[in-house]
């Protein structure tokens, strides 16, 4: 054990709605009361407030943090916002966690609010920026890009059926049926529905999709001590991890999550878990799209690599299955408020190990689960283990609820407004952000676009590790040193991934769809970079097609990214022609 | 050494509705003309504009206090510059209002010259939309 035990004693949530009347603050509000009511405490028994909330830009908030503490009981507390992206709801409770752990505070209280629906015209403007500045967002990102390429690398690699994955999606929106706070419960929801669904950057449906929400969760953590004065059924956190893996994302392993299982092993280590598939009894994995929830039971090592989805078909990951999964509803079908998505994912947890969960219960009453949470650039994975008292040995009689009688979630809001109701609001305001950047693509990435004018592709190499790096940079961020050497490679590739895209960012349908593709330039390492495929069918696309640059014309070149106009099939047999000159150079 | 440069935007604007607080506060603000707090009992402590919770003590309010119209100058400061630097002919005179029963000041214009201390009205203006401008400023009493 690392540090003083420490202990969920109490949770509340808001509802997720799509546009909530009340601001952030009052959202935090409702939720941290929300908790502080069902653990029947006041503000002045809580020392100090760990709070999280996504990007900034979605409320055009620069100090978001601060401006939420108000609502989240932060007044004249010590008071710290952190923020990891879509992991920032299960990392505000390891921030909690260490806060207690380390002595610093008896009692935390614990926020997560998003507000996305303010943000015009789509939250996704907000996200374009994850993209790199210099070599990806010329090329017109959309974020689904980054889903789709990765859930179609995933499907290929181990054959999967859509359909399995779709299972996900129909499996968590009829959990959030029973869920009183839920945006999209749907009891009866079928494959084919989520099959039927609009494609919107294949192999990405509308219903793969979690929805754009608005929202907060708060849970309460106690020392030891605390807890045992606190409440009857503390819900122990038993392991805390997490994990970064490269922000060169297309160099990462898109198929599995490296960094989930590297956070996993670090919770479980601290948990003394050693067989998870027997020491966990119910999961809450990250489902903002619902391969990854699949994507990510591997990584949390509970089913083999490219096994979730046959075992999600299976009924495994039912409430009622082998190992419940998402029991909750999950994003999928709760909602998607960011960061405040991951902690429900705790909040859930501490009911279900509690025997509180009312219609969504475990059968059994679960000892030990775990939550999990992934985001940033879609590379950082935050796990939290959490085991009720008879995890520990004391073991209830029956399996039935160990916190007394059961309380439903207690609930203060929000007020849900229509998109009517939103339009004409009395009092409201619309503020641009008008805001224009010039970057600089620094030395690595400026001769790589150097090349470009001249039609070159250039790599750096790490004789370290061996690598040749395509983005070049000036370091190998895995050796930590400087890259030893420039290297020029030929304009062909192979497609790693890539997906048929159906919208613009802000969710207008395309006329003609887009092909975004992962290629990887011919002598390169590690995966490829992002660009577009042309002059092919979108259906005649295949991972692993040969395919090579077609560069604009030498005037019109720029050095940018979009110096290559995009990456078109090679013949299958490349070198005929050159094959047929050198033979026609010897013919004497 | 080369220059290269890439531009870029953040393609994003807000709207933001006032809340439920901030919506009691502008909704008396334009159909009453009367200014709408809440008042938490236990801390005694009077929010203005309306909140729904105390920040000290997280319990629920209800913004069923009016407080002012009349107020006292807490601060004032002279704008003689815009945002982007250009001048502000005639300056702008920005005051802390805090209305009487309030324990919170208002930001707002002054309309004419009071010091720290001095008492002020407010100024509406005839035709109001729940805005923070439908109260054009205070003046001196």
């Amino acid at each position: 054990m690392t540090g003083r035990r420490v202990a969920v004693v109490g949770a509340g949530m808001t509802r997720f709605v799509r546009r909530a009347q009340e601001t952030g603050k009052e959202l935090a509000f409702q939720a941290s009361r929300a908790a502080l009511d069902a653990a029947e405490m006041k503000l002045d028994q809580v020392d100090a407030v760990c709070l999280t909330s996504a990007p900034d830009a979605f409320d055009g908030v620069h100090r978001k943090g601060d401006y939420l503490a108000d609502g989240a009981g932060g007044w004249s507390k010590p008071f710290i916002r952190t923020y990891v992206g879509g992991g920032s709801g299960v990392f505000t409770a390891i921030q909690g966690w260490y806060t207690v752990a380390s002595g610093q505070a008896d009692v935390v209280l614990c926020v997560a609010e998003e507000k996305m629906s303010s943000c015009q015209p789509h939250p996704q403007g907000a996200f374009l920026t994850i993209f790199d500045n210099i070599l990806e967002r010329p090329l017109g990102p959309n974020l689904l890009w980054i889903f789709a390429l990765e859930m179609n690398r995933y499907m290929q690699r181990y054959g999967l059926e859509k359909r399995d994955i779709a299972a996900v999606a129909v499996k968590n929106k009829r959990n959030a049926a029973d869920h009183p706070a839920a945006l999209l419960g749907q009891a009866d929801i079928s494959v084919d529905d989520v099959l039927a669904s609009e494609v919107l950057a294949w192999p990405v449906q509308r219903l793969d999709v979690s929805p754009i929400s608005d929202g907060a969760v708060a849970i309460i953590m106690a020392s030891e001590d605390a807890a045992r004065q606190l409440t009857a059924a503390p819900v122990w956190i038993e392991g805390v991890g997490w994990n970064l893996d490269s922000t060169y994302w297309t160099n990462r392993d898109l198929a599995y999550p490296e960094y989930v299982e590297n956070a996993a092993r670090m919770a479980y280590e601290m948990a003394g878990i050693t067989e998870p598939r027997k020491q966990i009894h119910v999961a809450e994995p990250y489902d903002p799209f619902d391969y990854k929830e699949l994507h990510h039971l591997e990584g949390l090592l509970l089913f083999d690599k490219g096994k979730a989805p046959e075992a999600a078909a299976a009924g495994v990951t039912a409430r009622d299955g082998d190992l419940p999964c998402c029991p909750s509803g999950g994003l999928l079908g709760v909602g998607n408020p960011i960061a405040a998505a991951g902690l429900m994912k705790i909040a859930e947890l501490f009911w279900q190990l509690r025997g509180e969960a009312g219609a969504r219960q475990v059968p059994g009453t679960p000892e030990r689960g775990v939550a999990q949470a992934w985001g940033d650039l879609m590379q950082v994975g935050t796990v939290v283990v959490m085991g009720s008292d008879r995890a520990g040995g004391l073991r209830g009689s029956d399996g039935g609820s160990v916190g007394g009688p059961t309380q439903p979630i207690t609930m203060l809001g929000p007020t849900s407004l229509s998109d009517a109701q939103f339009r004409s609001a009395a009092g409201a305001v619309d503020t641009p952000l008008d805001v224009r950047y010039a970057w600089d693509p620094g030395d690595a990435v400026g001769a790589f676009l150097d090349g470009f004018r001249d039609g070159r592709i250039l790599a750096t190499t790490c004789t370290s590790c061996g690598r040749t790096l395509v983005p070049p940079r000036a370091f190998c961020e895995r050796c930590f040193r400087s890259t030893d050497a420039w290297m020029e490679l030929a304009a062909i590739g192979t497609v790693e991934t890539f997906s048929i895209c159906h919208v613009t960012w802000d969710m207008r349908p395309l006329d003609e769809p887009e092909l975004p593709a992962v290629i990887r330039i011919d002598g390169s390492s590690n995966g490829g970079f992002l660009h577009k495929l042309g002059e092919v069918a979108p259906d005649d696309v295949r991972i692993g097609m040969a395919v090579e640059a077609v560069w604009r014309p030498l005037d019109d070149r720029t050095g940018s990214i979009l110096d290559i106009a995009y990456f078109r099939p090679r013949d299958p047999a490349p070198d005929r022609e050159l094959v047929a000159a050198a033979a026609a150079e010897m013919t004497p | 050494m080369t220059v290269r440069r890439i531009e870029g935007e953040l393609p994003v604007a807000f709207r933001y509705t006032p809340g439920v607080g901030n919506t009691a506060f502008f909704e008396a603000l334009r159909d009453r003309g009367t200014f709408l707090g809440s008042r938490c009992a236990d801390c005694g402590v009077t929010y203005l504009p309306a909140r729904i919770f105390c920040e000290r003590c997280l319990a629920g309010l209800v913004p069923d206090t009016e407080c002012g119209p009349d107020g006292t100058v807490e601060s004032w400061t002279v704008a003689r510059q815009d945002v982007d630097g250009s001048p502000l002919d005639p300056p702008v005179t920005f005051a802390l209002v805090r209305l009487d029963g309030a324990d919170t000041v208002l930001l707002h214009r002054l309309l004419g010259t009071a010091d720290i201390g001095e008492r002020v009205r407010p100024v509406l203006r005839p035709e109001r939309t729940a805005s923070i401008l439908d109260l054009e400023g205070f003046e001196p009493i």
